[in-house]
């Protein structure tokens, strides 16, 4: 029977040994320390890490062609400046210098090498003057304000279809929306809005022809959606207003504003509206503040409009 | 507070303390010199590649003589003794001390017993139960019934509860049960130098070959009353049945028992143990009032010995119950309490130390290292896997972007995937090996469980996690703060529990 014992003392003092001198070698190298074998001494290097998207690339450090392809670290480097390629066939390559330091890891791990044909795809099938993706990023729909037509599809341009006509009075669209139902669209101009509704959806309360909302005396900065989809927040040079989508509605005023250039932004999730205004301080000096105007509350622009519909 | 109190207090003290000085000291270098916190980890992880593949190398070779030696004829080897080492004359005393364990635990093990390759009329079986059990009696009768022609002598003892200067541990009991054969074989004239006493754990099956493999050891070893005997425990009774988990880790036990085996100069007496009588005598009997009572018991005659005292790796199989219950949750916290228990063995500390100090015969040296590897073994089992699975990571989160950047930063999860893939190449070696020491499928297990036996050591990183450090911090604290641990027994069966 073999002395177990015996080779057990071997195997440990074996293992003594590798680890006592493995250790040092182990630390330098985790430092970024290379040893050399001629001189014996360690000198202090730095190391490159180069990973794409995607992977797979060939590594060229100073026009020398690396070993590996990435992703991969690249050891023993002495400080200096490096040029760096990197090719990858049907890509355009990347090109760059980079600055190695000694003890020091360069990450570069945010390369993208892109496509030589780029995956491009055409999605409209007719002409159209601008186009909007909705919030939840399901359809796109495009208008054509030449043509007078809205049309509408998904990300991929398929089931592309004509889904509203705009009235013919409106000159010049200034900016348009989708309600958050998808079921109507407004848009507006200097003193008109109007409110379209898509031709596939019959159900709405009042009319299925477009609405139009006069605005004779005020310029219309912005219109944006209540998220009940039948408000409408309206943004002229004189005031903030709450407009009902529905004929001969009877704007209601909730701010009158100083200045004649506000600018807003409506959070539709929050139904609150955040707009800018100015304000005269001593001296006659004009100074700028920004508001927020909360109309998350229904019944309270309901009760507000009532109000100001009696009076 | 004496003199020797506040001894024994620092001694408590020390273990965890250590362990939890090496764990706070790591996270707060991580924080505040991730540098030198990474060098720390980068040198611990590459000591831990290297005895990880030297364990497992030792493991290989105790598995290697663990099979050449299990089917040797230890009787024939006996007869072929000089007849002043006539085994013959040596009387076995086998110790059971029984918890609350019921007859489906029992039986098997007298059933084992029953079935040794020994002469049975040199058996003195002591079943050893709990006084404070109200069922013991009732099973105590069965047990005798059924068993009780079988061996030489078949005893029954029932340990009254609330002694003196007791606690409720199984070393209380044993001791009870061993005073108690000692009235039989003072009555019968029996030389305590001719009787080898055996102490089970209450689900111990032996190999039959077992008694013959202790008595060729017993007669043929130097100073055979200065040894204990230990033999490997598998944890086999109900390896098919238990889940993943469990078997896993009693699996893993089972080959650091045979591992430890390797290393005779830290070898313990762990669970189920044989030893003299006479030295049993000498020494007092186990402990009464600790738990770890089956490695205390080497450390009196190590200690009643002057360092001249041993532990004879036995290379045949003791088997035992996988402790698991109805749900994964309750076999992670059966397995969690069963290791805790394990992991109260650093009271030996404390107890080897005092036991040192007093004793001015063994050499400084041997003092030394025998407190340093006791030490050593505790604080490494308290802390290694959170150094791994938690603190190597350290570094790198709270280094910050200066350090991020650094060749180290870099270096630090390179040498980690190392480790792991050491791991993995040591892990393929532990599943061929634990293959080997399975006992045969038994009926109505499907097939399929091999691949589960396979696939199941994917869960291992997760294991170490669970029992790896945690249980051995938790008892470690548990000493600092002088939260002493009650004796809570693992609920074993053959059945789920």
């Amino acid at each position: 029977m073999p002395n177990f014992q015996r080779i057990r003392s071997l195997l440990f003092y074996l293992s003594l040994f590798l680890f006592i001198t493995g250790l040092p070698f182990i630390i330098a190298f985790s430092l970024g320390y290379k040893f050399n074998a001629r001189t014996f001494k360690f000198s202090k290097t730095g190391l490159i890490y180069v990973k794409t998207q995607p992977e797979g690339a060939r590594i060229y450090l100073n026009g020398k062609l690396m070993p590996e392809n990435t992703p991969a670290s690249i050891y023993e480097l002495v400080s200096g400046v490096y040029k760096i390629v990197l090719e990858l066939p049907g890509h355009y390559p990347w090109k760059g210098e980079v600055d190695v330091e000694a003890g020091r890891a360069l990450r570069l791990d945010k390369i993208i090498l892109f496509p030589l044909r780029p995956d491009l795809q055409q999605l409209n099938r007719e002409k159209f003057s601008t186009f909007r993706i909705d919030a939840e990023k399901r359809m796109i729909y495009y208008l054509d304000q030449e043509g007078k037509v809205v049309y509408r599809s998904d990300l991929d341009g398929i089931n592309f279809v004509d889904c509203a006509s705009l009235p013919d009075k409106f000159a010049q669209i200034t900016g348009w929306g989708i309600s958050a139902d998808k079921k109507k669209m407004f848009i507006f101009s200097l003193h008109q809005i109007g409110v379209v509704f898509f031709d596939a959806e019959a159900d709405h309360d009042y009319s299925d022809a477009a609405i139009l909302l006069d605005y004779p005396k005020e310029k219309i900065i912005d219109v944006f959606w209540h998220s009940d989809n039948y408000h409408l927040i309206v943004l002229t040079n004189k005031h903030v207003g709450v407009i009902e989508s529905r004929p001969r509605a009877v704007p209601v005023n909730l701010v009158s504003l100083n200045n004649e250039e506000a600018y807003a932004f409506y959070d539709a999730k929050e139904d609150a509206l955040y707009f800018s205004d100015g304000q005269k301080g001593p001296g006659g000096v004009f100074y700028n503040n920004l508001y927020k105007l909360r109309l998350n509350t229904d019944l309270y622009l309901l009760g507000i409009i009532r109000k100001k519909a009696n009076e | 507070m004496n003199r020797t109190v506040f001894l024994k207090r620092i001694l408590e003290i020390i273990p965890g303390g250590l362990s939890w000085g090496i764990i706070i000291t790591l996270v707060l270098l991580s924080i505040l010199h991730p540098v030198a916190s990474a060098i720390v980890i980068i040198t611990f992880d590459f000591y831990w590649i290297i005895r990880t593949v030297y364990l497992t190398t030792l493991l290989i070779l105790a598995h290697h003589r663990l099979a050449e030696e299990k089917n040797r004829d230890w009787i024939r080897s006996c007869l072929e003794l000089p007849a002043d080492k006539d085994f013959k004359r040596m009387y076995q005393l086998i110790i059971f001390p029984v918890y609350s364990e019921g007859l489906e635990v029992l039986r098997p093990s007298l059933t084992s017993l029953s079935a040794s390759n020994y002469l049975k009329e040199n058996f003195i079986v002591v079943m050893a139960f709990e006084e404070r059990n109200p069922a013991s009696r009732k099973i105590a009768a069965i047990l005798e019934k059924e068993f009780g022609s079988r061996f030489g002598a078949y005893l029954s003892t029932f340990h009254p509860d609330g002694l003196l200067q007791e606690s409720r541990t199984k070393g209380a009991n044993a001791t009870w049960a061993a005073k108690a054969a000692k009235g039989y074989i003072d009555s019968k004239n029996i030389a305590y130098d001719h009787v080898i006493v055996s102490c089970f754990d209450a689900d111990t099956c032996v190999d039959r070959e077992y008694f013959g493999c202790l008595s060729y050891h017993f007669l043929t070893s130097d100073k055979p009353h200065q040894a204990s005997y230990q033999p490997m425990p598998v944890y086999n009774n109900n390896i098919w049945q238990a889940p993943s988990f469990a078997r896993l880790i009693e699996i893993s036990s089972s080959f650091c028992q045979l591992i430890e085996s390797m290393r005779l100069e830290k070898f313990v007496t762990f669970s189920s143990h044989s030893m003299s009588f006479k030295t049993l005598v000498e020494i007092d009997y186990w402990p009464t009032n600790m738990i770890s009572d089956d490695s205390v018991i080497y450390w009196k005659g190590y200690l009643h010995y002057n360092g001249d005292y041993r532990v004879i790796p036995l290379y045949i199989t003791v088997s035992m119950d996988v402790a698991y219950s109805s749900n994964i949750l309750r076999t992670m916290v059966v397995q969690y309490k069963q290791k805790r228990r394990w992991a109260w063995g650093v009271e030996n500390f404390p107890f080897v130390v005092e036991g040192f100090i007093k004793n001015k015969n063994i050499p400084v040296f041997k003092k030394i290292r025998r407190s340093f590897h006791l030490l050593e073994s505790h604080v490494t089992w308290a802390v290694w896997a959170v150094i791994l699975a938690v603190i190597g990571y350290l570094p790198v989160f709270f280094g910050g972007a200066f350090f991020n950047q650094t060749a180290i930063a870099y270096n630090l999860p390179k040498i980690a995937g190392l480790l792991f893939k050491s791991t993995i190449l040591t892990s393929l070696i532990w599943i061929f090996l634990s293959w080997t020491i399975l006992p045969k499928r038994p009926k109505g297990v499907s097939w399929l469980k091999n691949i589960v036996l396979v696939l199941e050591w994917f869960f291992v990183p997760f294991i170490i996690l669970i029992i790896g450090s945690f249980p051995a911090i938790d008892a470690q604290t548990r000493l600092m703060f002088a939260r002493y641990m009650e004796f809570n027994p693992t609920l074993k069966g053959n059945r789920v529990v």
